[in-house]
């Protein structure tokens, strides 16, 4: 087993920074750069992931990538051995601005200014993408719709601060570059992102094992800890419920969980898999649900988030739990009583409750995949806002046509229950049948069989029914016919847009 | 209207006005330098935090604080005993004073209670949660045609309604009534060829500023103390704090922090009063900032609304009658501002009879704030959804028809007043010619084309500016008012320009309370107008004293001394022949000539020019979702004079998004059980980058004589007509009129399916 850290390391805006034994591992980033730190220029807006104020740019040197990210949903031990800049820290040598600062002040981006610095560290992380890893190529207005569609802003209507984005790229390129000294220096100090890390204090505890049998140790000994994924939920229960987090277990450095293989016939996603590193591989395969994630959060959240940590805590929309439903993806579950597999819909078993043993977690899930670019697999997410928005109805359908006949139907809901679930009676009454519009006709009352949805905030259960509904009848229509929807997207990762 | 024909720029080529230079805050905002108001830390500070009812309208039967104070690091808790009523017969402050912190019964969900101060934000939340309170619910209301039934659970006592002839002998939810309008209705519907009447409800959506409400308050002993603060208007909530504390307004000085947006929400106090009773409390500064829930729950949100119109017209689209009868749920005290309802619902047209009715109605919902052009948006869906309407069944050309009825020049406005030069008419005829409006909508399902007007009132007022001329021929002007839309940038032109010297050599600052003369709030679309006509005047006072400086120094007459390009001149050759002599050389000299030069200038500006602008929109609609996308938008304003035109732009694109925002998606959404269900971005959905076009801005140019320059406010009339706007497309795409706002997906999709 590695050697083991018990306090937390980073690199802040380009210099090493010891955290104080005494501060608390529930303490977030944001609240640390403002009350412990000082530092104000990033800003809260709403605490919980919405707003994208708090933004700041974390990069690990083993990464290619600089991830923008919300201050206000990490937790402080989770930058353990990353690099950290905040907009304190961009500026040049002799207090230059960068092209992301100075196309916002030459493009009137900036009117009250609240938002500015979020919106500032989101254009600073696309910049350094584009500059770093695809030569430069101004990006597409829907990247940077894409990139953008975190951080909120109130005042400007987002057209200058879109002409920002697209006039940073025309400035010339500082030969100083924040980032790229942080990696010198992490390399410069030896920092070791991959010690196993053991924080304890008063206040709590939180752990970051390397190792599968480490973490298994470990809930074994803890049954009751938080498992940390990206943390972009659990945060909210700190931060809003002021819920006691005693003891939080990280999947972020486990080697295991962080396994994301594509074999033949099956893909494997490991639990700590990100968002963000499957985005591509699981859009080529299934490129409407490259789509789906591009819509799922935003680029702050899908920097953090990760895909087991959204099986693991049981909401009721997903967004991922109906996609690969449909896809008949088995869950893998780990724990001191050994491994264990499931359909992945049978880990949902009420609102709030997941067949889950004392300690276990979740491993990974593991996907049926056979072909890339199939289009069979449509996934509708239907919510007020197009973007960042948290979906009424996710509908998932994936179903197999031969010779005009359905021989497989897999259909699955977010949205429609307590828990996201197969539509087993719409798919019996598919299945066998020809595929047509009055097998499609026939199939629809069974919805109602399947489901009984509830009225709240986001929609009605009338609504939600009707939609779901429209939707069979829309997936027929769109793969019976050259008819795309928006809903469907252009099937293409828009950053494969910039790397063609 | 009877304006002060101050506009004196006809032909004037300016050299700095209509440029579009950096703003000065710029750099500071893009570094993340720029302070706001939790930015601020004084030394030894609490943190103060505020519990919130969680019922909707319930008596308060007791409440001990006594666990919470015995928490450590408890440092003081407060409940309205600590807040004696110190009103004195003012409605108005006593309403202040129970919405700070509720008496005897709470008065909304989110309605404020007790509040602490800690050494922590994390003792403060735990000592929150030891309070004990003690409520008994009693029955609430929170919509607005159910608060005017018989029968309806009186909010706060209920009201003898006000404007009513006779007065009503039993006390209702209805607290005023309101009625404007001239000519005969009942004559003008008769003449009509075509009536149409409709009914329409807006639910409430909040300013949504990305800045929570934040301060830092410090009081003494004596009496003097000191609140940093992000408000629109810190003159404002030095008169409150002082009247709702007993403190002398001179010992209390507020400094306005950067304000992080406002929109009108940032034009009352909340946390202030509680800040500053915590410090007399505590003997210690407090901190308060609010979380994003509470900003939902406990401030801001608009008024509510359901509204009725009638509109009549001939067959040739002359509009002939039109009437409304209009209610707002004006929260528990009441002041929805449904008069300016009443007054803005027909203002951009001429027309020979017309009546308004407003009714302000009590509500257990939060205290309503202003939100941009305050209650026009919400007036002017009715009648312009109404207008398209006869448009359509007519067969008319929606541009043509508006301009037909348009208002102008010597119109005397649904509201009272005859109209001065304005702007309707050009907006309308800019649109008509503009390619947006020719061009065939991009071909598609479901797209259609919608047009709408709008007006708004802007204000001026109680101004005061003072500008300090530096030997190194600097600038430095300060002036009274939170700079929430880039009036540093616009003020430091206008004072170049007087000045005839370069931008960069202005330094523009807000100044705090104890530094100048009362200056009225940011609201109204006021600064630019009413700041900017004070800061011209002031420049013109040291201008005055530079050349009798000059005079001085040359030994010739004062009025044989002109100022022209930055400099004091002879006026002409009988003055005498002299070397000009520069701003810099005359203040550098000013020791020697009678000391430093300063210019001022205080003023109540009555000559605010009213604006007027007329929205394009194209939508498509999924007809499957209920999903609205905005393919193109595009704005038409008359901006009087526009100082800074990308300002000018920044202001006409905001207030569009705002009112797209609130068009398709933004509302309030109480339960059966009264408490609010979305107090959070998360379920409060506001625009983001990807739901919006780039909004086209086009700005006309119709001097405001009020203004030396002519200019007028720009940036509340943008948010008013998104709404109408959005309605007329979305009926032209799906054959749908939606009666109700916001035009969401569930809300949309029901009425495609009813219609079908």
């Amino acid at each position: 087993m590695a050697a083991t850290r018990d306090y937390v390391v980073f690199l802040l805006n380009g210099e090493r920074h010891e955290v104080p034994r005494s501060v608390p591992p529930t303490r977030t980033l944001l609240e640390y750069l403002r009350e412990d730190l000082g530092l104000k220029g990033t800003k809260e807006g709403c605490n919980e992931g919405d707003c994208g104020a708090c933004t700041v740019v974390v990069m690990e040197p083993e990464q290619r990538s600089t991830l923008a990210v919300n201050a206000c949903i990490l937790l402080v031990p989770m930058l353990d051995g990353k690099s950290v800049t905040t907009v304190d820290g961009l500026f040049g040598p002799s207090g230059e601005l960068h092209p992301c600062q100075q196309a916002m002040l030459e493009c009137h981006g900036s009117q009250c200014g609240f938002c500015t610095p979020g919106f500032v560290m989101s254009l600073f992380a696309m910049y350094q993408d584009v500059m770093e890893y695809h030569d430069g190529k101004p990006p597409t207005k829907k990247w940077i719709n894409t990139v953008l569609a975190g951080n909120l802003c109130r005042c400007t209507g987002y057209g200058s601060i879109v002409a920002a984005a697209e006039r940073m790229f025309a400035l010339p390129r500082p030969e100083w570059d924040v980032s790229r000294q942080a990696v010198n220096e992490f390399r410069a100090i030896g920092l070791r992102s991959k010690a196993s890390l053991a924080v304890k204090n008063a206040n709590g505890q939180f752990y970051a094992p390397l190792a599968l049998v480490e973490l298994i140790e470990l809930r074994r000994i803890q049954p009751d800890s938080i498992i940390l994924g990206g943390a972009t939920d659990v945060c909210l229960w700190a931060n809003k419920q002021l819920r006691p987090l005693p003891i939080l277990i990280s999947t972020a450095r486990v080697g295991e969980l962080q396994q994301f293989s594509h074999g033949v016939g099956r893909m494997r996603i490991g639990a700590a898999v990100t968002y963000e590193a499957a985005w591509s591989t699981l859009e080529m395969v299934w490129p409407n649900l490259g789509e789906l994630i591009r819509r799922l959060g935003s680029e702050q959240v899908r920097n953090s988030g990760t895909i087991g940590g959204n099986i693991a805590n049981g909401s009721p929309i997903g967004d991922m739990p109906p996609a690969l439903m449909a896809l008949g993806s088995t869950l893998v579950l780990n724990g001191p009583e050994g491994q264990r597999r499931m359909p992945l819909e049978e880990f949902f078993l009420a609102y709030g409750k997941q067949d889950r043993k004392p300690g276990e977690f979740v491993e990974a899930v593991e996907v049926p995949s056979h072909e890339t670019g199939d289009r069979r697999l449509r996934c509708y997410k239907i919510s007020k806002r197009f973007d960042q928005d948290i979906s009424a109805v996710l509908g998932c359908f994936y179903l197999h046509i031969d010779n005009g006949v359905v021989t497989s139907a897999r259909i699955a809901f977010g949205g429609m229950a307590g828990i996201p679930n197969r539509a087993k009676a719409v798919e019996a009454a598919l299945e066998g049948k020809p595929w047509t519009m009055a097998t499609v006709e026939a199939a629809l009352p069974k919805f109602e069989e399947d489901f009984q949805p509830l009225s709240d905030a986001r929609a009605s259960k009338e609504y939600r029914m009707l939609t779901a509904k429209n939707l069979l009848v829309r997936y027929f229509h769109e793969m019976t016919s050259d008819v795309q929807t928006r809903l469907v997207g252009d099937g293409e990762r828009i950053i494969a847009e910039v790397m063609a | 209207m009877a304006q002060d024909a101050k506009f004196e720029a006809k032909g004037r080529k300016f050299d700095v006005v209509g440029s579009r230079p950096i703003r000065p805050d710029g750099i500071d905002k893009v570094t993340g330098r720029a302070r706001f108001g939790a930015d601020m830390t004084m030394p030894g500070q609490l943190y103060g935090k505020v519990l919130r009812s969680p019922h909707p309208h319930a008596m308060i039967k007791s409440i001990d604080v006594s666990a919470a104070e015995a928490l450590p690091g408890v440092k003081a808790v407060i409940t309205s005993k600590d807040l004696p009523d110190l009103s004195g017969g003012d409605q108005g402050m006593k309403d202040n004073l129970i919405n700070t912190l509720a008496r005897d019964r709470v008065l909304y969900d989110g309605h404020a209670v007790a509040a602490v101060a800690a050494i922590s934000n994390s003792i403060a939340l735990k000592a929150l949660k030891l309070i004990k309170v003690t409520y008994e619910a009693l029955p609430h209301v929170t919509d607005v045609d159910e608060a005017m039934k018989d029968g309806a659970p009186l909010v706060n006592g209920g009201a003898i309604t006000s404007g009513m002839e006779p007065a009503p002998t039993k006390k209702s939810n209805i607290i005023a009534r309101h009625q404007f309008g001239h000519g005969d209705i009942a004559k003008g519907f008769a003449e009509a060829d075509i009536v149409v009447e409709r009914s329409f409800t807006t639910e409430a959506t909040h300013q949504g500023y990305i800045e929570p409400h934040a301060c830092v308050a410090s009081i003494n002993a004596d009496g003097f103390g000191d609140i940093w603060v992000s408000t629109q208007g810190h003159y404002n909530v030095r008169t409150t704090c002082s009247a709702l504390l007993g403190l002398d307004s001179a010992k209390l000085r507020v400094t306005a922090s950067e304000i992080g947006g406002g929109f009108g929400g940032k034009t009352v106090t909340n946390i202030e009063p509680l800040a500053l009773a915590l410090s007399r409390k505590s003997n210690r500064p407090v901190k308060m900032v609010m979380s994003r829930e509470e900003v939902f729950r406990g401030t801001g949100p608009t008024a509510s609304s359901s509204i009725w119109t009638k509109i009549g017209a001939k067959k040739d689209g002359r509009i002939t009658a039109a009437h409304s009868i209009i209610k707002f749920q004006g929260g528990p005290f009441g002041g929805s501002l449904v008069d300016m309802g009443a007054m803005a619902a027909f203002a951009c047209y001429d027309l020979p009879n017309v009546k308004t009715e407003g009714y302000d109605v009590l509500c257990n919902r939060p205290r309503l704030a202003a939100y941009r052009a305050p209650s026009a948006p919400m007036v002017t869906f009715a009648t312009e959804s109404v207008v398209q309407e006869i448009c359509d069944r007519l067969g008319l050309d929606s541009a043509s028809m508006r301009i037909m009825n348009a208002a102008k020049e010597g119109t005397k406005s649904s509201y009272g007043p005859t109209y001065g030069p304005i702007g309707i008419r050009a907006t309308l005829e800019a649109a008509k010619n503009h390619p947006h409006y020719s061009a065939p909508i991009a071909p598609g399902k479901h797209r259609g084309r919608g047009m709408a007007c709008g007006f708004w009132f802007n204000f001026g007022g109680n101004t005061s500016v003072s500008m300090g001329l530096n030997g190194d021929g600097t600038v430095a002007l300060s002036y009274g008012n939170p700079d929430i839309g880039g009036t540093r940038a616009s003020l430091s032109m206008m004072a170049a320009e007087e000045l005839g010297i370069p931008y960069e050599k202005v330094r523009c600052v807000i100044a705090d309370t104890a530094t100048l003369g009362h200056n009225d709030i940011t609201d109204g679309s006021r600064v630019t107008f009413a700041a900017g006509l004070a800061t011209i005047e002031a420049a013109r006072d040291a201008i005055k004293k530079m050349c009798a400086r000059a005079a001085k120094t040359w030994g010739i007459a004062e009025d044989a001394v002109v100022w022209e390009k930055g400099h004091a001149k002879p006026a002409g050759s009988n003055a005498g022949k002299f070397e000009p002599l520069s701003l810099k050389q005359i203040v550098a000299a000013s020791g020697n000539t009678g000391g430093p030069i300063a210019g001022h200038y205080e003023v109540f500006a009555d000559g605010a020019g009213v604006s007027f602008g007329t929205h394009i929109a194209d939508v498509e609609v999924d007809v499957e979702t209920g999903k609205v996308t905005v393919l193109r938008y595009t704005v038409f304003q008359d901006a009087g004079k526009a100082i800074h035109p990308a300002y000018v732009e920044g202001q006409y694109q905001g207030g569009a998004a705002q009112g797209i925002g609130w068009a398709l998606n933004e509302e309030y959404i109480y339960g059966k059980d009264g408490r609010l269900q979305n107090a959070g971005f998360l379920d409060y959905r506001i625009p983001v980058c990807s739901d919006l076009p780039m909004i086209e801005a086009v700005i006309l140019e119709i001097p405001n004589p009020g203004h030396p320059y002519g200019v007028r406010g720009v940036g509340e009339t943008p948010i008013v007509p998104p709404l109408g706007a959005m309605a007329n497309a979305i009926a032209a795409a799906t054959g749908v009129r939606m009666g109700s706002i916001p035009m969401s997906p569930p809300r949309l999709l029901k009425a495609i399916e009813e219609k079908a």
